[in-house]
């Protein structure tokens, strides 16, 4: 029997939205978990989605890929390639199994709510085959780190690290609950799959995977590659919603969810991106810094996005493209200087060799983030390493949940951005932090930060042993230097130099 | 006497952070339990100079000998301590 092409019955095959009888359209689509915009079904069907899969396509497709990366995985299990990696790439590995693969489980429920409540039939199937990528990528992202935890207990953290009360992952869970866990479908559609996933991940699984290839880590790159295919197909949900949005006069929601969501995404990116990129990747195997890196590949093209879908740039534009070179440098400090807190190793990232690039790439970084490095440097290289840590909590941001910061040394700029609502004083990062909090008060105003706990009386005793036990940081698993201060060893030569001439 | 938090916003240094200190201390004891997590942490000390705390964003600094408590500020506010050259 002939088949018929896939676009001969594609769009009757996936038009099932129906005009219910027995109950009226707002008990079969809940406006709370439907979001439909004061929209009705009609308009919802005009949806016209830019991917077009069908599921034995999906199907055929997706066990191409799962066989290619499975079968990299068995062939190099032996290769010892995580024995010799460079600490810093483990440590990139770890940070990065350990803050998205449950989250890839969570983003399947984020995908079913849409699969069942949109009222955009072309959605609903999108996201069917979304849902089914996410399951996919929790599943091999708990996996493929699963066999190097006998020989590493920070590995253990790629399932453990969403259980936890550690501070980065408060800060993942309250922006992927932000936008994925407790908002209707197409709000999901709008923040995760065109905010996050289009502006942020897709391109951030290309840079991955091109690192990891770098490194020598095939295994990793496989992996992140076949994920990447995944998010560029299903990332475009968001897009034709907005679309539909725009055309029936709702584009100030639209752009007030785009604009929340894309500076949590940048937020968690500073911290778990920057660091990575400017830091700890080995200096012979770095092709951009993370400014560079941002310009081009995330900002120009979520730019085109942004205008391609007919709105704007978010109002705070002129003050993230300044963040991009800032930032990062001071949530790579405060993970480093609380590396206790952190369940990898930071690599400080700050030879002479590699400070000569942050200044090439930061013009003006050894008058800024460098002064506060030669403390640290000098305290380290005269074994003063109790002056290395610290003995106090940084103030964490309300919204973002990240340490508040700014740019040090000669061009101080730290600021903090209150704000007192309903008796209680708030403390925020940026302008825009305590912007998205202000959007919808209520919602956010009840969490409790790491620094609102503490000073709860929920963390005890109230020291730092205290805190590390909240946090479910075992012994073996606390962060230390990535190479075990090796790196000083150059500053102890210089000066010896020094001293000599 | 009453434990009480504020937040320090350190000059030179790259974040915030929580400070304990007791409402009898003086200004210069709140400057010093600041100075405690950053100079000589990532923040040099500045010999000679000495620090000064205001809150964020006024001109005036509080008098040194002022006692936490009479300051008026609100439990985890910013404060700015800030380096002084001796004035002469």
């Amino acid at each position: 029997m002939a088949l018929l092409n896939r676009m001969d019955w594609y769009d009757l095959a996936r038009t099932t939205n129906w005009s219910p009888k027995y109950v009226t359209e707002d008990e079969l689509f809940p406006p709370l978990m439907s979001g439909a915009f004061g929209l009705p079904q009609n308009a919802w069907e005009k949806y016209d989605e830019p991917y077009k899969q069908t599921y034995p396509e999906y199907v055929k497709v997706q066990r191409d890929k799962d066989a290619g990366a499975y079968s990299v995985k068995a062939a190099l299990e032996r290769s010892r390639i995580f024995e010799n990696a460079d600490p810093g790439w483990k440590s990139v590995m770890k940070a990065h199994y350990g803050a998205i693969a449950r989250g890839e489980y969570a983003a399947a429920s984020a995908e079913a709510r849409m699969m069942r409540f949109s009222k955009a039939p072309g959605m609903r199937n999108m996201s069917t085959l979304g849902c089914l990528d996410e399951v996919r990528h929790g599943q091999m992202q708990l996996y493929f780190p699963h066999e190097h935890v006998s020989k590493d207990r920070q590995m253990d953290w790629a399932f453990k690290a969403y259980d936890t009360n550690e501070w980065g992952m408060i800060a993942a869970r309250h922006f992927f609950d932000d936008i994925m866990m407790t908002r209707d479908a197409i709000s999901v559609s709008i923040m995760l799959t065109f905010s996050f996933e289009t502006g942020f991940t897709n391109m951030q699984f290309l840079g991955l995977a091109a690192d990891a290839a770098e490194a020598g880590d095939h295994t990793f790159a496989n992996l992140i590659s076949s994920i990447q295919t995944d998010e560029s197909r299903h990332a475009q949900i968001g897009g034709p919603a907005l679309k539909v949005l725009i055309e029936n006069g709702q584009k100030a929601e639209a752009q007030k969810r785009v604009d929340i969501a894309v500076w949590g995404a940048w937020k968690l990116f500073s911290v778990l991106t920057g660091p990575i990129m400017d830091y700890y990747t080995p200096l012979e195997h770095r092709k951009q810094s993370f400014k560079e890196f941002m310009e081009e590949w995330i900002v120009a093209q979520f730019e085109r996005a942004l205008t391609d879908m007919g709105l704007d740039l978010p109002w705070y534009w002129d003050i993230f493209l300044k963040d991009i070179a800032e930032t990062h440098h001071g949530m790579h400090m405060g993970s480093y200087f609380w590396r206790p807190t952190v369940w990898w190793n930071p690599a400080a990232g700050v030879t002479p060799d590699e400070r000569a690039w942050l200044e090439e790439k930061y013009p003006g970084w050894n008058d800024t983030w460098g002064q506060c490095w030669d403390v640290i440097i000098d305290n380290v290289v005269d074994g003063n390493m109790a002056m290395a840590y610290p003995e106090t909590l940084p103030y964490v941001c309300n919204m973002c949940q990240l340490p508040i910061l700014g740019t040090p040394g000669k061009k101080w700029n730290v600021k903090d951005y209150p704000l007192e609502y309903n008796g209680r004083l708030y403390h925020f990062g940026s302008e825009v932090d305590r912007w998205c909090f202000e959007q919808e008060p209520e919602r956010y105003a009840g969490h409790l930060s790491i620094v609102d706990r503490f000073l709860a009386g929920m963390i005890q005793p109230m020291d730092l042993g205290g805190a590390l036990a909240y946090m479910n940081l075992a012994p073996g698993e606390c962060g230390d230097d990535a190479h075990n201060y090796a790196w000083a060893e150059v500053y102890r030569a210089l000066r010896a130099t020094k001293k000599a001439s | 006497m009453a434990l009480f938090p504020i937040t320090s916003n350190f000059e030179g240094d790259f974040v915030l952070q929580l400070v304990a200190v007791d409402t009898e201390n003086t200004m210069d004891e709140v400057a010093a339990a600041a100075a405690h997590h950053s100079v000589g942490r990532r923040v040099r000390a500045r010999p000679g100079q000495i620090l000064r705390v205001r809150r964020q964003g006024a001109e005036e600094f509080f008098p040194r000998s002022m006692r936490l408590g009479e300051a008026g500020l609100k439990p985890t506010e910013t404060v700015e301590i800030i380096w002084q050259a001796p004035q002469h």
